[in-house]
């Protein structure tokens, strides 16, 4: 009804609009409106007469759709294309380049993807014919360094920022001073690097600055192998073993596996000779001396614990016998004699090892550790020579050594008020150098110090300039891979935040003109390889120089030359309680501190304590008690609401005259007496996950007690500090399987008299269900009471992990916190058992506690067909896919977590907070909380949802490591395993993209479309196998197959896709440990509680002593 | 409290309820969305009067899961003779020149839980106008069809009847019932092994 008002203006908005829509219909918008939003029916609101029927009609959509109301829809997101697309970018597709992770003696070859032109995973480079694809976890983790927020950004002078041009001019005025006089009073302090770019900067600047003094520190350094090479065969060489090759494999101290450089290709080889796939296969065997428990000490056949200064005496008896037995003649057995008083209660270990030796010589090989003196290295070589594995298992590659002084020669100089000015190039020297020579005071004796550093830390306090270094995956470089192949190192982003790559910095240092590290690489590129451009483009591509391989060196072995060098050496006295050695190590989660802001790598548990984002100080169960500390009783008597967790006491370290505090962790099979202390924690200067809640650094500076170069030192004393606790986060408590068959071990001779024990292990063989005959399907398993979803996609997905090869390394973990966006929960929460990992390593003990063994077994959702968490969730957020995978639909989970509660594996994870939208201090906070700023949370999360409390930097970094394929999931939804479902989709699409019209849509192995999950491409030891079970050829089908595949708990009919392989050991049964424990000491554990797998027949009467869970009709 | 009054609310409470629950759906609130872009861009014009393909322009529509939005080199392929100081295409010179993007409203858009991929469904037969509608009589685009899951599922259940042979993908116009005998649909589908997953995995990773 018209009503007499005036004419609404045009610009206005809100309910003057709806005055009259009478009024509102005359205007000529509204009729060009109408025209576009209903071109059918543009006559209806335009004739009157039908108009006002219509309104009515379509009132709501009206309301809706427009007319200026676009407050009623969602807010306005715009596309912003480019002004020019950039060369083969397609938005949503990654591209992959390869490049490396720099290590300090060789790099690892990478391939990195890339999406939307920032890197966001990375994984091996598999065409590299050495490596094929190893990976380690310090790779895989390093790209959350990238998007560290507390990287250094800034270029500064005393602590003042600075622009970039006027830290080039410094760097040119330094130049220019060096020209002048020769590079007096200029000293350089580098790290370790096998750049060939780097060593020909290096060359040209020594060239041009001959008074000038380079020096090379790392904290944890690797170049002992190479100068007991040099010696041991007058020859400039380092060793290359060949696990691979090597049948019998002795480690004196040797952390191969784990904390040894180039651990990843070391596991890749040493699984290929170890797996077995069917009975009559070989094994190789592995015999570790060893202090601490270290990965490799874990995968041994035969373990000999003693204190680390006493290595050097089992490695001359052992030699003493092997050169003996080879019939040398050298006089050098005798010499060895003289050491080996020391360890003569461990006669017979040696004495046997040595005859495994003998017995495979030619396929044997004898290592030593980084941590253990020239001595042992050098009597390791003797046994090699006397061995014949030059040439087989041991590779001798050119090397030369870096003419540069040490740390402490520098610091002599430092001191003597010799250096005019000290370039330090990465590292940081004030946290981790020697403790002796008492750094902080000599670094700043030098009369200007300009560094090139990745964070503002405690080198940064003491220098004048910094240089904000580039991460290697914004950087131009080169590299050597372990085998000596020339490996490219490619940016995938310009640096992020304008930093300098070590290979600039040098060449400004030297006045070049060449300064673009792109143009100084190509240079030593063309030097290697010819200037042909395609030869360029290829080496970028595959990441790495075909043919470029070292060859390996004739030498021959010196006994004199070691005899020599074996006069100087004194061994440490045998360490007792008073009197205690200390060994510091490599930690596996920070490496020597450099990771320590590292998020993934600190919440990774350390593969043999299982502790999170601290160190701790390692005693033996016996060293402890005998120290005044029992861990049973301080759990008896903690109050009730600590139960389960650590409050470990706190004790005081006194090496010489200094000391340090930390908490105490007992470790069952460390040597009595010793004392285990990592390296790199305890940084003060770290960034936010360095420093924990309240900002206190993560565990305790080890470097600060570390007197000089050295690992083991003698004459620790340890007292316990009254009163004092510190809480450990530890994800591993119970470290026993309570004879339950989760990992089902033999030997390799039990395993071939009975290649199918596994299956008298399973609680649901045949022999067990024939009661339940009328109800079994064709399969022998009780038919299911309930509908099922259809398994009837054209892919079965199914998963081995093979717990031969698996050496416990934690790769996998990393890789898919990588792919799949998984948070980290801080501190806090890992001690209350939130930790949010996917895939776990569960690690068991079984023996006595002195000297248990230990295996491993990766546990990840195991997607079981009957999958008990399907059938308890409310709101049907967890589904069976027709594929057989068990799959989360976050959108739908609203947080019962009755799914977790019914997994008997307990592999579903739930984010009890938003880990990834607050700070991990502030986790608890509520919306009526006042912010810093003193807003109340819930007014700013009403202003702007998306962001959260994280500090701004933080945000905005990190968002850019996420995988945009995978969701990121929110507070109160439950997450876990998918098999990489993004990487099974793109799969999927990309064949059926390729199929177009066709019917050819099915992935397979052999025309290279299946693809592989996170886990499986980053196992170094290529343990984990997936793919489609209903392809009777492809490799997870054939190992399905195996007679020693089973499956965990199968008893509760779950029927997981996941099966495992069981874990095959190869001892000696002529070693003394071997006859005192004929089986591995798990199954000792599990047939305490069952009947012995290797007697009772598998079949209708196979019963035996009746299974522990629960006898009779009930239990199935 | 009066029984009518009583009655009346839980019918008002009632009908607002069932009102809200039928009518805020996409089919109602995202139908008919036309919001007004920065460069007055005719699909009419571009692709059905000059019959330009979809994919000269939305080039990543066929390996990509995201159908991009061309850069303004594209336009000035032609534009760069083609009223080339027409005053509409100053945003688009100026983009192709400094880099400066055009901010196009986004007008189709689904929740960042549902992961759709569009060469999955170009390349198996599924024409843009099936989703999209007729983008070459829209002289500003606007939402033609609702999107919501049961859309989704609708197809997925049933994929046969809009597949096409994929040279006709991207004609908008043709309509295949029209032009293909009644069994082709059914045959494409089993010999092309069509198998639209209807498993919440196939959206929701």
């Amino acid at each position: 009804m018209k009503q007499p008002h005036s004419k609404p203006n045009s610009g206005k908005t809100g309910p003057d609009y709806w005055r009259s829509l009478d009024e509102l219909a005359e205007r000529p918008e509204f009729r060009e409106w109408v025209e576009r939003e209903f071109p059918e029916g543009a006559s209806e609101l335009t004739d009157p007469t039908t108009r006002r029927h219509f309104l009515k009609i379509m009132s709501a959509s009206f309301l809706l759709a427009g007319v200026g109301l676009t407050g009623c829809r969602r807010p306005v997101e715009t596309i912003r294309p480019f002004g020019k697309q950039p060369e083969r970018y397609l938005h949503g597709q990654p591209l992959f380049y390869a490049t490396a992770y720099p290590g300090r003696t060789s790099a690892i070859p990478l391939v990195v993807k890339s999406h939307e032109g920032r890197p966001t995973k990375i994984e091996g480079n598999s065409l590299h014919p050495d490596c094929k694809g190893a990976v380690d976890q310090f790779a895989l983790a390093s790209i959350l360094n990238l998007y560290d927020p507390d990287r250094a950004v800034r270029f500064t002078e005393g602590g003042n920022s600075r622009r970039r041009e006027e830290a080039h001019d410094k760097l040119a005025a330094v130049a220019r001073e060096a020209a002048a006089s020769g590079g007096e009073g200029l000293c350089l302090l580098v790290g370790r690097s096998s750049s060939p770019s780097r060593a020909r900067l290096i060359g040209e600047l020594r060239q041009k600055y001959p008074k000038a003094r380079w020096f090379v520190h790392e904290p944890v350094d690797f170049d002992i192998h190479r100068q007991a090479a040099a010696i041991a065969y007058g020859a400039a060489v380092k060793p290359y073993p060949r696990y691979d090759s090597a049948k019998v494999i002795v480690s004196l101290d040797c952390d191969f596996l784990g904390a040894e450089e180039d651990s990843c290709v070391a596991i890749r080889k040493f699984a290929a000779g170890r797996r077995v796939r069917k009975p009559g296969d070989s094994m190789n065997r592995l015999y570790v001396v060893e202090a601490l428990y270290s990965l490799t000490g874990a995968n041994a056949d035969h373990r000999l614990r003693l204190p680390a200064g006493q290595v050097a005496a089992v490695a001359a008896r052992m030699g003493a016998e092997l050169l003996k037995q080879a019939g040398d003649t050298s006089g050098l057995a005798a010499r060895l004699m003289e050491l080996a008083g020391p360890v003569r209660q461990h006669e017979a270990w040696i004495v046997e090892c040595a005859k495994d030796l003998l017995a495979h010589r030619g396929e044997a090989l004898v290592v030593a550790g980084y941590q253990q003196p020239l001595a042992v290295h050098l009597i390791a070589h003797a046994m090699n020579a006397a061995l014949n594995s030059v040439g087989r298992t041991l590779e001798l590659h050119a090397a030369e050594p870096e003419p540069m002084g040490s740390i402490s020669e520098l610091a002599g100089l430092l001191n003597d008020g010799k250096v005019q000015t000290l370039v330090i190039l990465g590292g940081n020297p004030v946290y981790n150098a020697p403790a002796n020579l008492n750094w902080k005071a000599a670094q700043r004796k030098a009369k200007t110090v300009l560094r090139l550093g990745y964070y503002e830390d405690e080198t940064f306090e003491l220098c004048d300039w910094h240089l904000p270094q580039a991460h290697f995956l914004e950087s131009w470089g080169d590299a050597r891979s372990p085998d000596g192949t020339l490996t490219a190192v490619q940016p995938l982003i310009e640096p992020l935040f304008g930093g300098m790559t070590e290979l600039e910095v040098l060449a400004r240092l030297g006045g070049m003109e060449v300064t673009r590290p792109y143009d100084i690489v190509r240079e030593t590129f063309r030097k290697i390889a010819g200037p042909e451009e395609s030869a360029w483009k290829k080496f970028l591509h595959d990441g790495f120089l075909a043919g470029s391989r070292s060859k390996p060196v004739e030498a021959k072995f010196s006994p004199e030359a070691v005899s020599t060098a074996l006069r100087e050496f004194k061994p440490l006295p045998a360490p007792e309680v008073g009197s205690l050695e200390a060994v510091f190590y490599r930690s596996a989660s920070v490496d020597d501190g450099r990771f320590i802001n590292n998020g993934w790598l600190m919440e990774t548990p350390d593969p043999i304590t299982k502790l999170t984002w601290d160190n701790a100080i390692l005693l033996s169960p016996k060293t402890a008690a005998a120290l005044g500390m029992n861990w049973f009783d301080l759990a008896a008597k903690s109050p009730k609401a600590n139960a389960g967790r650590f409050n470990s006491p706190v004790v005081e370290v006194k090496l010489g005259n200094r000391s340090i505090r930390g908490p105490v962790w007992i470790q069952p099979g460390l040597a009595d007496n010793t004392i285990g202390l990592a390296l790199g924690y305890g940084q003060e200067k770290a960034g936010r996950i360095g420093r924990l809640a309240g900002g206190s650094p993560a565990g305790f500076n080890a470097y600060a007690i570390k007197p000089a170069d050295g690992f083991v030192y003698a004459g620790a004393s340890l007292t316990v500090v009254p009163g004092k606790t510190y809480e450990l986060a530890c994800t591993q408590e119970h470290g026993a399987m309570e004879g339950r068959p989760f990992i089902r071990e033999a030997n390799l001779k039990q395993f071939e008299q009975r290649p199918d024990f596994v299956r008298n292990m399973d609680l649901d063989a045949p022999a067990h269900t024939q009661h339940l005959k009328p109800i079994l399907d064709e399969r022998g398993r009780p038919k299911p009471i309930y509908k099922r979803p259809p398994l009837n996609g054209m892919h079965q997905w199914g998963m081995v992990i093979d717990l031969t090869a698996c050496v416990g390394c934690t790769a996998c973990a990393v890789a898919c916190q990588s792919e799949n966006n998984i948070p980290i929960v801080g501190k806090e929460q890992v001690v209350r058992g939130r930790e949010m990992a996917w895939i776990r390593l569960d690690r068991y003990y079984y023996g006595d506690v002195d000297d248990p063994q230990i295996a491993y077994q990766p546990v990840a959702c195991q997607h079981c067909e009957n999958a008990p968490c399907e059938n308890v969730c409310p709101v049907n957020a967890t589904t069976h896919d027709e594929e057989g995978l068990n799959l989360m639909t976050y959108n739908r989970c609203v947080g019962t977590r009755y799914c977790s509660n019914n997994c008997p594996f307990k592999v579903r994870r739930f984010n009890f907070f938003d880990y990834n939208r607050r700070p991990l201090d502030k986790l608890y906070k509520s919306p009526f909380s006042l912010n810093p700023d003193g807003q109340v949370e819930l007014a700013r999360w009403f202003k702007d949802p998306d962001k959260g409390t994280v500090p701004v930097d933080q945000w905005d970094l990190l968002k850019l490591a996420r995988n945009p394929d995978v969701t990121v999931r929110m507070r109160g939804v439950m997450e876990k395993c998918t098999f990489c479902i993004q990487r099974l989709e793109q799969a999927k699409i990309s064949k059926r993209i390729k199929a177009r019209d066709s019917g050819d849509v099915r992935l397979s192995e052999r025309d290279g479309s299946m693809p592989q999950t996170a886990c499986q491409q980053a196992c170094p030891a290529e343990a984990i196998v997936f793919g489609d079970i209903t392809d009777p050829q492809s490799r997870v089908s054939q190992l399905k197959a195996l007679p020693h595949n089973y499956t965990m708990l199968g008893y509760l009919d779950v029927r997981p896709r996941t099966s495992y392989l069981a874990r095959l050991r190869n001892p000696n049964p002529a070693m003394p440990d071997a006859v005192a424990r004929p089986q591995p000491a798990s199954m000792e554990e599990y047939e305490k509680k069952n009947a012995s797998p290797f007697e009772a027949p598998t079949g209708a009467d196979g019963h035996g002593k009746t299974a522990g869970v629960s006898g009779g009709k009930g239990g199935h | 409290m009066p029984l009518y009054a009583l009655t009346a609310a839980v019918l008002a409470g009632g009908g607002a309820v069932a009102g809200f629950w039928y009518y805020f759906t996409p089919k109602y609130t995202r139908v008919g969305y036309q919001p007004l872009q920065p460069v007055a861009f005719s699909h009419a014009t571009h692709a059905g009067q000059l019959g330009m393909d979809c994919r000269y322009c939305h080039n990543g529509v066929e390996q990509s899961w995201y159908s991009n939005v061309p850069d303004a080199a594209t336009c000035m392929n032609c534009h760069n003779q083609v009223l080339k100081d027409d005053p509409r295409l100053a945003l688009v010179r100026e983009s192709a020149q400094t880099g400066k993007p055009i901010p196009w409203v986004q007008i189709h858009k689904l929740p960042d839980f549902v992961y759709f991929n569009h060469a999955a469904h170009i390349n198996r037969g599924v024409s843009c106008v099936s989703c999209h509608g007729p983008i070459q009589t829209m002289d500003e685009v606007y939402h033609a069809r609702e999107l919501s899951m049961t859309f989704c599922l609708d197809c997925h259940r049933n994929p046969a009847p809009n597949l096409r042979p994929l040279d006709k993908v991207t004609d908008l116009a043709w309509n295949p019932h029209q032009h293909l005998p009644a069994d082709w649909f059914e045959k494409a589908a089993k010999d092309w092994k069509i198998n639209a997953s209807q498993h919440c995995s196939a959206c929701h990773r």
